[in-house]
């Protein structure tokens, strides 16, 4: 037994000890609320009344399935993600290029770009409030000023508007997230790359579709299942902004979730949406690993 | 990359200003409206630069002092008095403080455990830790509620302070694990053949060498525990024990809403995260490269 080994087996019990507080932390903080939220979708239960739990079987899954809202708020969020990925991807990537060009002072920009992360999404949803402010906010203010509209926009209360602004917030919040990762990545390519394609006489559209794109194939992958599993389920990004509103136009899953949870009190009603939602993440994760595994394949 | 030309180099810096004005105007108009008196908060067109400034905003949300407002012809209160702001403000420096220390504290223990030791089941902890971290608030919020109910913790800091635990420590997690197994284990090997103790080791060269994740971890749990809102709503019902996020919803209620207060509070909440990532930004790369962002 060489010595290395040895005292290994001799203080293992240190590294169970140092593992402890995470297992009991995990079990009380994250095992258990999930399996917890899974039994509440099979029972009514009103927080009010938490003695009076029954058990209904599926009845609760029948309940969404059976609601329009249900679906309203699917499709909703189905839009609502599709577009702030697509937005979001499109931006990024841009702004990573930009950001990779060997400009002066291009540090400053860089960091500046992390910004808008550490914003907290109340602060960034008061003031789109009061920019969007339809009679004296600066936004209506800037387009008549400029003489593109004629009347106020009801930016928050119409329901293409109130999803167009929800969808703004998003954009403004996260293309960092796209941009820092692809920029991380951009800086790996080796530039040979380049020069072997200005040899054979590419111009530089040629040069993006042919050498960086693909070379940023797989992390766009991670980053846009990754970012479409948390935006779909996001809560506070459009609650904070319309409530939902107006009326339940810019309602998602997490909303109709809480709503269902907190204004009409069926606790299993909403739990039941959140273990739809939990399944749409799996799934989703199943695709990540699968692409993932892959891409570390085709690495080797 | 080859040189660029005056031309492009010009749009490109444009370009870059228009990002830049995108990406700062919002905080720029919230303080500009803060600094303006409520007279001219209401005016139109809205100037950038007030003709007045006044610090009257933030020193009422300092002071707590009661605002009145002018409707109609009789004095009536504003949405909200704004005394409890100190409160609410001091409550989120405690909050997130103090789960930032829990998730930091057990996942730096749990990290070196599962880099450096050989028992039954450590493989699959960080893909759990993976999973949890993609698990949305939403799912979470009600049964830890009820949880908090049965330890009879609800409206108290400890409940936020656990419940932010249970959303900072899987990506910590993730992040310390990546982080701890990029340090080479020959140097704590190498004292330990001297006959250093396994825990003079971790003290004296483990932590040292891990400090950058360890910095990296702890804003990132910061900036998620100063900005949830959730958590709070549903765990907190006094209004004296929330946190900053849902109490300055409060500056909503009322007939009148008072947007100078509102954005100075907005401004405020801000400070702390922005001094944070102006020490803190180099780190803040640094998490981003590890893949241990929420978002």
């Amino acid at each position: 037994m060489s010595p290395s080994t040895d005292w290994r087996v001799a203080d293992n019990r240190i590294g169970i000890l140092f593992i402890v507080p995470f297992v009991v932390a995990a079990l009380v903080f994250m095992v258990y609320p999930v399996l917890e939220s899974v039994r509440l979708a099979f029972y009514q239960h009103n927080p009010l009344n938490p003695d009076a739990s029954v058990f209904v079987g599926l009845e609760n899954f029948r309940t969404i399935f059976d609601d329009p809202l249900f679906w309203q708020s699917f499709r909703q969020a189905a839009i609502w993600t599709g577009c702030s990925i697509v937005l979001q991807t499109v931006i990024g990537v841009l702004l990573a290029l930009l950001l990779h060009l060997p400009l002066r002072g291009i540090s400053v920009f860089r960091g500046l770009l992390l910004f808008p992360y550490i914003v907290p999404t109340v602060v960034i949803a008061l003031i789109l409030q009061w920019m969007l402010n339809p009679d004296i906010g600066v936004v209506n203010w800037s387009l008549r000023g400029a003489g593109l509209i004629d009347e106020s926009i009801y930016w928050l209360a119409t329901p293409n508007m109130a999803m167009l602004s929800t969808i703004m917030l998003n954009v403004w919040k996260y293309t960092p997230f796209v941009t820092i990762c692809v920029l991380a990545r951009l800086q790996t390519i080796p530039l040979e790359l380049y020069d072997a394609a200005k040899v054979d006489g590419a111009g530089p559209l040629r040069r993006f579709l042919d050498i960086t794109l693909p070379q940023l194939a797989e992390v766009l992958v991670v980053v846009v299942i990754f970012r479409t599993i948390w935006t779909f389920n996001k809560f506070e990004e459009i609650y904070l902004l319309t409530k939902g509103g107006p009326g339940t136009s810019t309602f998602n899953l997490a909303i109709y979730s809480f709503e269902q949870s907190v204004a009409s009190l069926k606790m299993g009603v909403g739990a039941a949406t959140g273990v739809v939602m939990m399944l749409l993440l799996f799934a989703g994760s199943l695709v990540y690993m699968r692409v993932f595994r892959f891409a570390s394949e085709e690495a080797e | 990359m080859s040189e660029l030309g005056v031309v492009r180099r010009v749009l490109a810096y444009l370009v870059l200003l228009a990002v830049t004005f995108l990406i700062c105007f919002p905080l720029i108009w919230a303080f500009s409206t803060s600094i303006k008196g409520p007279k001219e908060v209401m005016a139109t067109p809205p100037r950038l630069i007030p003709t007045e400034a006044t610090a009257a905003n933030y020193r009422n949300l300092i002071t707590g002092k009661e605002q009145y407002f002018r409707a109609d012809q009789a004095y009536v209160p504003t949405t909200a008095a704004p005394q409890h702001f100190i409160a609410w403000f001091t409550n989120s420096l405690i909050v997130s403080g103090s789960s930032t220390l829990i998730s930091i504290v057990i996942s730096t223990l749990a990290a070196y455990s599962i880099t450096r030791f050989r028992y039954w089941g450590r493989r699959i902890i960080p893909y759990f830790s993976l999973l949890g971290y993609m698990i949305p608030s939403i799912i979470l919020v009600f049964p830890l509620f009820l949880v908090m109910a049965q330890l009879s913790l609800t409206n108290s800091l400890w409940s936020l302070t656990f419940g932010y635990v249970s959303i900072t420590l899987p990506f910590s997690m993730w992040l310390l694990w990546a982080f701890f197994r990029g340090i080479p284990i020959e140097l704590e090997e190498a004292a330990m053949i001297d006959g250093a103790s396994r825990l003079r080791v971790f003290v004296d060269i483990v932590l040292p060498s891990a400090l950058p994740g360890i910095i990296a971890a702890a804003i990132f749990s910061l900036i998620v525990s100063w900005n949830d809102f959730l958590f709070a709503r549903v765990f907190i019902n006094s209004i004296e024990n929330l946190p900053l996020t849902v109490g300055v919803m409060h500056f909503f209620e009322g007939v009148h809403v008072d947007w100078g207060l509102m954005m100075a509070s907005a401004v405020l909440m801000t400070v702390p995260m922005a001094i944070l990532f102006m020490l803190m930004q180099r780190h803040l790369v640094a998490g981003f490269g590890a893949g241990a962002v929420k978002g």
